[in-house]
């Protein structure tokens, strides 16, 4: 509580700075970027999750642990590694675009790597794990007999899913993208090293302190990134209760 | 199988590495250490200056990655808690710390020899090598485009997505090239707009502004031109074997000083004073020149090492920038970069 609360000391020290992080401008424009930029990375996450989730939560196969670790391993990357990871895929002489370029005769997303789409899948790369356990351990505790009772009533697996499996699991999907979201908002290391001018409220926050050493007004976009984080959370909370 | 695995092995493997991580940590503690900020080892061949220091006495400098923007702000952030020795920057950025009240003076041994412009008068701060701002780059990852020789080159379509400079508010040498770039375009410390109007047309070229060092990935290809300081580049080219050339820009380009200072409450002042003193000698200026920086004191540069530079003729158009300006106005252009250039964008 102690550091929080010399951060928002900070964020109130100067009265001008909550004016200044919310008119236009650079920090205003970070937010809605941090805010947007999470937002799409849980939503895509989710989604791509559900199925790999799913199988890992029901299915025995041989290989199923390798496989979950592999899956599970970016978790264990910071962010700037994942940020290098990206460049050596999707730089301008990245492993995708020379591929690409044997394989069409054209280069294909060489140099992605430092546009919103290189970003994008940054957040993605280590966002999918994360909806991938969070999901698994709530799938994990699905009651069989529900999905078997619907079969027998002569549903079919589209069915199923709408109807069945996912009003269940509701409650575990909107709290992973509550995880996801919070991690993609606070996510520091990705965008320090693959933003080129798409900014976000982390590294304008690390900008302030290292460049002007302005607490007032990293405290204040501190604070402005925390009640943005924490009232999405709140709204998905209660959409899962 | 599997349960001997993560019952017996796992635990294994986790007391080994906790081990191997420890075990050099008590070690360390003994040796002495000196703490530098911005101690980048591919920059100005700091990893060899340091490890040639700790071959001759034993003392530790451990790298640090800091820019120097970013080690003025440590410095001034742990002011009341100092944990650094020194630092090191790029001129204006030192001056701009010393001003601040963020170091103590010191007159290393060796201090006549340096030429009053490049240091203070009291001993806040002194010039260690120079550098000038330069073009480095990677012939063949320009992927057929000619080798560009002025700034005006450097906007043409050819190099788009060929061109990354350091984000100056992390770095001091980026800086530099930002500063004097708006006076050679015809601005002023008060009028940052002709060099911003440039940096904005550059912007279409720019893959990316980094806030790490990218010597590697220029040596590599990934980044084909990059606008940093020359000794960076003449090593990649003679050291390292790299496709690189040093472009000084037709239309003229800026000279930077390289500078130290003693920080204000350094918890080692004593062994600082001597890895300072140290730094002015003839075997650490000749150690720094191999990174083809020039070393401050004359004399210093060994023959072999002064026939890789380019010609004199070249370095004719490198003109010295006012620190004193320069400082006053880092504040506020970086600001303006950062609102014009970086926060503005998709």
């Amino acid at each position: 509580m102690w550091p929080l609360a010399r951060l928002a000391a900070g964020a109130f020290s100067s009265s001008g700075a909550f004016l200044q992080v919310l008119s236009a401008g650079r920090y205003r424009t970070s937010l809605v970027n941090s805010l947007a930029l999470s937002t799409a990375a849980a939503f895509v996450s989710v989604a791509l999750a559900l199925v790999p989730a799913w199988v890992f939560a029901r299915e025995r196969f041989p290989g199923r642990n390798l496989v979950r670790t592999a899956v599970s391993l970016p978790l264990t990357f910071s962010g700037v590694l994942v940020g290098f990871l990206v460049i050596v895929m999707l730089g301008r002489i990245g492993a995708v675009p020379k591929l690409a370029g044997l394989v069409t005769g054209r280069e294909w997303f060489a140099g992605s790597a430092f546009t919103l789409t290189g970003l994008f899948l940054a957040y993605l790369y280590f966002e999918i794990p994360r909806a991938v356990m969070t999901l698994e351990a709530a799938f994990r505790h699905f009651p069989p007999e529900l999905d078997a009772a619907a079969r027998s009533l002569g549903a079919g697996p589209i069915t199923r899913l709408l109807r069945v499996t996912l009003p269940y699991a509701a409650p575990a999907l909107f709290s992973t993208l509550a995880v996801t979201f919070s991690a993609s908002m606070g996510s520091f290391g990705v965008a320090l090293v693959l933003s080129r001018r798409f900014t976000v409220a982390p590294l304008e926050i690390y900008t302030e302190l290292t460049a002007f050493l302005n607490d007032a007004v990293a405290g204040a976009l501190c604070v402005a990134l925390a009640a943005l984080t924490f009232g999405v959370d709140r709204l998905l909370a209660r959409r899962a209760a | 199988m599997q349960r001997f695995v993560s019952s017996a092995v796992l635990p294994a493997c986790f007391i080994i590495v906790l081990g191997v991580l420890l075990a050099p940590g008590a070690a360390r503690a003994e040796d002495k250490t000196v703490i530098q900020y911005d101690c980048i080892p591919n920059y100005a061949n700091w990893g060899g200056v340091t490890a040639l220091y700790k071959q001759v006495t034993g003392v530790t400098v451990p790298p640090d990655p800091k820019g120097s923007s970013v080690a003025m702000a440590a410095l001034e952030k742990e002011k009341d808690n100092p944990v650094a020795d020194c630092a090191y920057y790029s001129g204006a950025i030192g001056y701009q710390a010393a001003q601040k009240g963020l170091h103590q003076p010191y007159k290393p041994k060796g201090w006549e020899k340096i030429p009053d412009a490049l240091k203070d008068p009291n001993g806040l701060w002194w010039t260690v090598h120079t550098g000038t701002i330069a073009f480095l780059v990677n012939t063949k990852a320009l992927g057929g485009a000619p080798v560009p020789k002025s700034f005006a080159d450097l906007l043409k379509p050819e190099y788009k997505g060929k061109i990354a400079y350091d984000d100056p508010t992390w770095g001091g040498t980026s800086f530099t090239f930002v500063y004097g770039l708006n006076e050679l375009m015809g601005g002023t410390e008060k009028d940052f707009r002709p060099g911003l109007s440039y940096l904005r047309k550059l912007d279409a070229n720019v893959s990316s502004y980094p806030r790490e060092s990218i010597y590697n990935a220029v040596l590599r290809g990934e980044v084909p031109i990059w606008i940093n300081a020359d000794g960076n580049g003449y090593k990649m080219k003679h050291v390292d074997g790299g496709p690189v050339e040093v472009v000084i820009p037709s239309e003229g380009t800026f000279t930077m000083p390289l500078v130290m200072g003693l920080a204000k409450g350094a918890p080692h002042a004593d062994e600082t004073k001597r890895y300072f003193d140290w730094l002015l000698s003839p075997p650490a200026q000749a150690e720094f020149a191999k990174s083809f920086f020039r070393p401050v004191v004359a004399g210093t540069l060994p023959a072999e090492l002064a026939a890789k530079f380019l010609p004199d003729a070249d370095y004719g158009k490198a003109r010295a920038l006012d620190l004193s300006k320069m400082a006053a106005a880092a504040d506020a252009l970086k600001k303006a970069w950062l609102d014009e250039i970086r926060g503005t964008g998709r």
